[in-house]
């Protein structure tokens, strides 16, 4: 086995969906029976998946669930999922995978100083979090060139600006862009981040309330759902053009209809080749309207597996440069793998 | 530390007493089952070595009962033996029909693997609530005991899943949905068969706050605990996923 990706669900329609397809339509789950027994399922495999690059390389892998509850994904279940995640791990180097991407919440695990899951293991973890943020940037590019827009005169809000991929994309565009304004909940990081951006003699503006940034954002790239809670669109301009790169992407909730035109979810990517879910359930998990559609952090797992490269590319918080991001990138599209076209949860728009 | 246990037991409910009576029913009660299940394991037996593995595990089981039970006697709780119990007798029967059969790896994954895993975890959860009494300790040494008996299962489930894959995993589901089935439906949220036999009043899982036990976490640890063993005899994760999908709540 080439890959693997750790995951977890975002949502319980997802998780009964997916629940009532193992139930082989025996029995079909109660909702309330699935919520009391689900966070208590050990981490285990879900599907196999076989990719094939345009060049004609295979690579196989498998989705491995950590069965961590939506409603657990708050800070006083730390511990209790951050041990789901090594459990995970456990598998994944027992299946002898080469590399394995750490998707969504999972992450944090190789976000912190500890990067003990990488130590005498032989199969490597990445947080796929370079890919992410090079689809998120590159999709902003061709936004900007499809609505006729000049990305340097554009002024682009990053909500998340501090974290990993966040400040990947904030180190991306800076020098590229009329304007950088960044949003995040913790103050110092956020303060210091801007204040590093001044030095360089960058137009930057930070602060904690989204809605003070809103009005003056052409581009909003929304990475933090917990920074978006207080999102209010009115304050948005009309040809906004927003990228939602959160987890779960559920944006296109607080935005009014004529919005969705220009709102596309983020850090996704499109296979050009062979994409095989054995069984087919991933349409389950992640109900895309497009087919061979991924998430970037699965797809970085795919892309090293492909160039025969197992190393943890993304880890730790900050080390996401545009050097990485550019040789990703260009990995990922040798492999005909590329961002995913625009679309949201109601329609596609590309 | 007697000082302490001697104050708690003047200040907790009677509803507390009453539950832990019922607990220690329900354990002896399943301790019974496992003494009959290793004993009649015997007659499915051709290796005498193994025979007397069985007979020695069986005492084990009984010594377990007798430690609960005199438990209950050393602080006159008023157990209730009831081997004819809905939830116990079930269980029994599906054991029995499995060696009725002459099926010992079928008998080995009821006893072994189902019913252990239950116990171990069960008791562990029991024995950390009771932690400061000695009641509790006893859960949690016995536990630690049942864990073996797992353990002694799991090289020989590998071996069987070797010889014959399909044919052991097509054991294994009807073994659990014969008898997971009956312990999901004792340890559901509402009692799905009635009046267990064995409680003293009403259900106990009723009562579960007065000693700290949370219903939730005492099936969801035990099924995990299943779940975990099933992996590693080799069991596919997503087939044991749908089993535990199917069982009842």
């Amino acid at each position: 086995m080439n890959f693997a990706l750790i995951g977890h669900q975002d949502n319980w329609d997802k998780i009964m969906s997916f629940m009532n397809y193992f139930s082989n339509g025996q029995n079909k789950t109660e909702p309330d029976k699935v919520k009391e027994i689900f966070s208590f399922i050990p981490p285990r495999k879900l599907f196999d998946i076989e990719v094939r690059s345009v060049q004609g390389q295979l690579a196989t892998g498998c989705y491995i669930e950590t069965f961590i509850s939506p409603d657990e994904l708050m800070f006083g279940y730390w511990k209790i999922n951050v041990e789901k995640v090594r459990e995970a791990a456990k598998y994944v180097r027992a299946q002898g995978a080469g590399i394995a991407a750490l998707g969504g919440f999972t992450s944090i695990v190789l976000e912190g100083r500890d990067n003990s899951l990488n130590e005498d293991s032989n199969s490597k973890f990445t947080t796929g979090n370079t890919l992410t943020a090079a689809f998120i940037v590159k999709s902003i590019e061709k936004a900007c060139k499809k609505f006729q827009k000049e990305l340097s005169s554009q002024r682009i809000l990053i909500i998340g600006a501090t974290g990993d991929i966040g400040s990947g994309c904030v180190h991306y565009f800076s020098g590229k862009v009329d304007k950088l304004l960044l949003c995040a909940r913790q103050n110092g990081a956020l303060q210091e981040l801007a204040h590093q951006l001044e030095s360089k003699g960058l137009s930057v503006t930070a602060s904690m309330d989204v809605n003070s940034l809103l009005p003056e954002a052409d581009v909003i790239i929304a990475i933090a759902n917990s920074a978006i809670e207080n999102f209010d669109s009115r304050f948005c301009k009309p040809d906004v053009i927003i990228c939602d790169a959160g987890y779960p992407k559920n944006l296109i909730e607080k935005v009014d209809g004529s919005m969705s035109n220009r709102l596309f979810s983020g850090g996704m990517g499109h296979i050009a080749g062979e994409y095989v879910c054995k069984p087919d359930i991933m349409n389950k998990l992640y109900p895309f309207p497009l087919p061979k559609i991924g998430h970037g952090c699965l797809l970085e797992a795919i892309v090293l597996s492909f160039c025969n490269n197992y190393v943890p590319f993304s880890t730790g918080k900050g080390n996401i440069t545009s050097e990485k991001i550019e040789l990703i990138y260009s990995l990922a599209r040798e492999h005909g793998i590329t961002e995913a076209p625009f679309f949201n949860s109601e329609k596609v728009w590309d | 530390m007697e000082t302490t246990i001697a104050f708690n037991e003047k200040t907790r409910s009677e509803v507390y007493w009453a539950n832990v009576t019922d607990m220690l029913s329900q354990a002896i009660n399943g301790e019974i089952v496992g003494m009959s299940n290793f004993a009649m394991l015997t007659g499915t037996i051709d290796d005498v070595h193994e025979m007397f593995e069985c007979v020695e595990h069986s005492n084990c089981e009984r010594s377990h009962a007798e430690g609960f039970m005199h438990m209950a006697k050393k602080y006159d709780l008023p157990v209730i033996i009831n081997q004819d119990g809905y939830y116990w007798r079930a269980v029994r029967e599906v054991f029995k029909k499995w060696a009725n059969a002459k099926d010992y790896i079928g008998c080995i994954i009821i006893q072994e693997v189902i019913l252990e895993c239950f116990a171990v975890s069960l008791y562990k959860d029991v024995g950390h609530a009771l932690h400061d009494h000695e009641i509790g300790q006893l859960f949690l040494a016995i536990s630690k005991e049942e864990e073996e008996h797992i353990e002694h299962s799991i090289d020989l489930l590998k071996a069987e899943l070797e010889k014959d894959r399909d044919g052991f995993l097509k054991k294994v589901e009807a073994v659990h949905y014969d008898c997971m089935t009956i312990l999901a439906e004792m340890t559901a949220s509402k009692d799905l068969k009635g009046h267990c036999g064995i409680c003293g009043g009403s259900c106990m899982k009723d009562s579960l706050y007065s000693t700290n036990v949370e219903l939730k976490l005492l099936r969801g640890n035990a099924l995990n605990l299943y779940m975990r063993t099933l992996d590693r005899i080799g069991i596919p994760g997503v087939m044991s996923l749908e089993w535990v999908a199917n069982l009842p709540s």
